[in-house]
């Protein structure tokens, strides 16, 4: 509920307390929520080129059950020159303009009903912004939740208003960067050298092939000549050689007689 | 005489064992190689548009030179045993003539199971990987979603590998209604996401994140393996029996 006014009608001792009171009575409830990217399940897509994942503010706005509950996107060097009064669906807040001219737009209305508290267990209760591609073009729609054009940093907050009067605020998020997406002739192929496998059987096979070469060479060589295979010449199966036979005693025996 | 017999015998017999087995890997190999090139993990698609199909030409070589094993084995149990200098001559520089080969096979089977990284099948799904397959690439765009399909993977390492690089797929899909193709969500039997929220958002559950990598690698690998190395043991194998062979070669009497 808004802050009461203060009445003293024609109390002069109360008018510096008047002048006082007038600056908080247009004052804005200082909620202290900061919204944050969701961390609870951890989400693949938590950031990605162009959306990006917040916590949804459950039993932030408590007080306020008849407030529209609107996030605010800004540039972060919006942030200091964003006006509260500013209202949602005009030109100077239209998402469409952003993020030149327009450098905070607001989207996303909701009121107390959509965010119940307190959250039940198990449920995922996550804001994605950026996740409506179908209005980013339509001017009809300058509260669309579109795409977010370029990597940021971005900051958002949380915004009740009532009617058109802004009642709550939480604070500003801290910066949020979205992801850069890199080309992929960017990755190199020229893969991890050789194996030290590859190496052996390159090596092994060489020595091996040129070994049998070798042999090959030597057989070649050598053919016909009975040197190297003097001393174990196999006899084929089907002939028979005899090796050696003793002529000895046909000689002696003369020898001996004389 | 009845020893240098025997050392006959033992060599003849341990010649003739020597190439029974070269024609039963001889067999192997061929096998071997006929499966691997009739690949039922369809794979093919993607070695050939890395341009790097080269373990599929070893696999080639791996067939007829395990056909030519065979023969030659044969040939050379003939010629062991009618002890025939001609006979082995031929089958010794036959044999050689395979050994290269098969060499040949074995070193580019090993070489380029080394040049299949991650980097590479990223790159090439990065810019070749279109939803809907156009023309082009078709073959990769349909192998890719196959592989996702059936492993429940998406990417090479992940979902992210969409969100790293830009991609063919990124200049037709926007990044907030796509951040990585929809064949990587969980699908019901229809071919639909269980939860297409739940996907894009990449909630645990909802959609695949591990990477296709490991899917991948593990076939082509086997692959690589059983032509580089079960060629190589065949190589040492048959080394040994040719050196056998020139050694009882030379000594068959002229």
């Amino acid at each position: 509920h808004p802050h009461s006014r203060p009445r003293h009608p024609g109390a002069r001792t109360m008018l510096p307390l008047l002048l006082l009171l007038l600056p908080a009575a247009h004052g804005i409830a200082q909620l202290r929520y900061r919204p944050a990217l969701s961390r609870e399940p951890p989400l693949e897509g938590l950031t990605t080129a162009s959306t990006f994942v917040l916590d949804q503010p459950r039993c932030v706005f408590k007080d306020y059950g008849n407030a529209d509950i609107w996030l605010v996107v800004a540039l972060e060097q919006a942030v200091s020159t964003f006006n509260n009064t500013a209202g949602p669906g005009t030109p100077e807040t239209a998402f469409q303009g952003f993020p030149d001219p327009v450098r905070a737009y607001m989207t996303l209305n909701a009121t107390l009903a959509n965010y119940p508290c307190p959250k039940p267990d198990g449920d995922i209760t996550v804001l994605r912004v950026g996740s409506e591609t179908s209005c980013a073009q339509d001017v009809m729609r300058p509260t669309c939740n579109g795409p977010l054009p370029g990597p940021g940093p971005y900051r958002v907050k949380f915004l009740a208003l009532e009617g058109s009067v802004p009642v709550a605020e939480t604070a500003w998020s801290v910066p949020i960067m979205l992801r850069t997406a890199k080309s992929p002739s960017s990755i190199s192929t020229t893969g991890s050298g050789h194996s030290a496998g590859m190496i052996a059987i390159t090596t092994i096979l060489s020595i091996l092939f040129a070994i049998l070469l070798a042999g090959l060479v030597a057989m070649l060589v050598f053919w016909g000549s009975d040197s190297c295979g003097g001393s174990s010449t196999f006899s084929k199966p089907e002939s028979v050689t005899v090796r050696r036979y003793n002529t000895h005693h046909v000689y002696d025996q003369p020898a001996a007689r004389l | 005489m009845a020893k240098s017999d025997d050392c006959v015998h033992i060599l003849q017999g341990l010649l003739v064992f020597g190439n029974v087995i070269i024609g039963m890997c001889g067999i192997a190999l061929t096998a071997e190689c006929i499966y691997f090139v009739s690949s039922p993990h369809g794979l093919y698609p993607l070695l050939k548009a890395t341009e790097n199909s080269d373990i599929y030409a070893a696999a080639w070589i791996g067939i007829f030179v395990g056909l030519a094993l065979f023969a030659l084995s044969i040939l050379g149990i003939i010629g062991v045993i009618k002890a025939s200098r001609s006979l082995l001559l031929v089958y010794i520089i036959l044999m050689l003539i395979t050994f290269a080969f098969e060499m040949a096979s074995c070193i580019t089977a090993a070489t380029h199971q080394d040049s299949l990284t991650p980097e590479l099948f990223l790159k090439q799904m990065l810019e070749r990987y279109q939803e809907p397959a156009n023309n082009s690439d078709n073959e990769v765009t349909k192998t890719w979603n196959e592989l996702m399909l059936q492993n429940h993977c998406c990417g090479v390492l992940g979902p992210s590998d969409w969100q790293e690089y830009t991609s063919a797929f990124r200049l037709t899909h926007s990044d907030a209604d796509y951040p990585w193709p929809r064949t990587c969500c969980v699908l019901d039997a229809r071919g639909l996401p269980v939860n297409l929220d739940g996907c894009k958002l990449g909630v645990p559950g909802y959609y695949n994140s591990n990477g296709c990598y490991d899917a991948i690698s593990g076939p082509v690998n086997t692959h690589a393996w059983g032509v580089a190395w079960f060629g190589f043991a065949i190589l040492c194998w048959t080394f040994c029996v040719l050196l056998g062979t020139m050694f009882y070669w030379s000594g068959i009497e002229y």
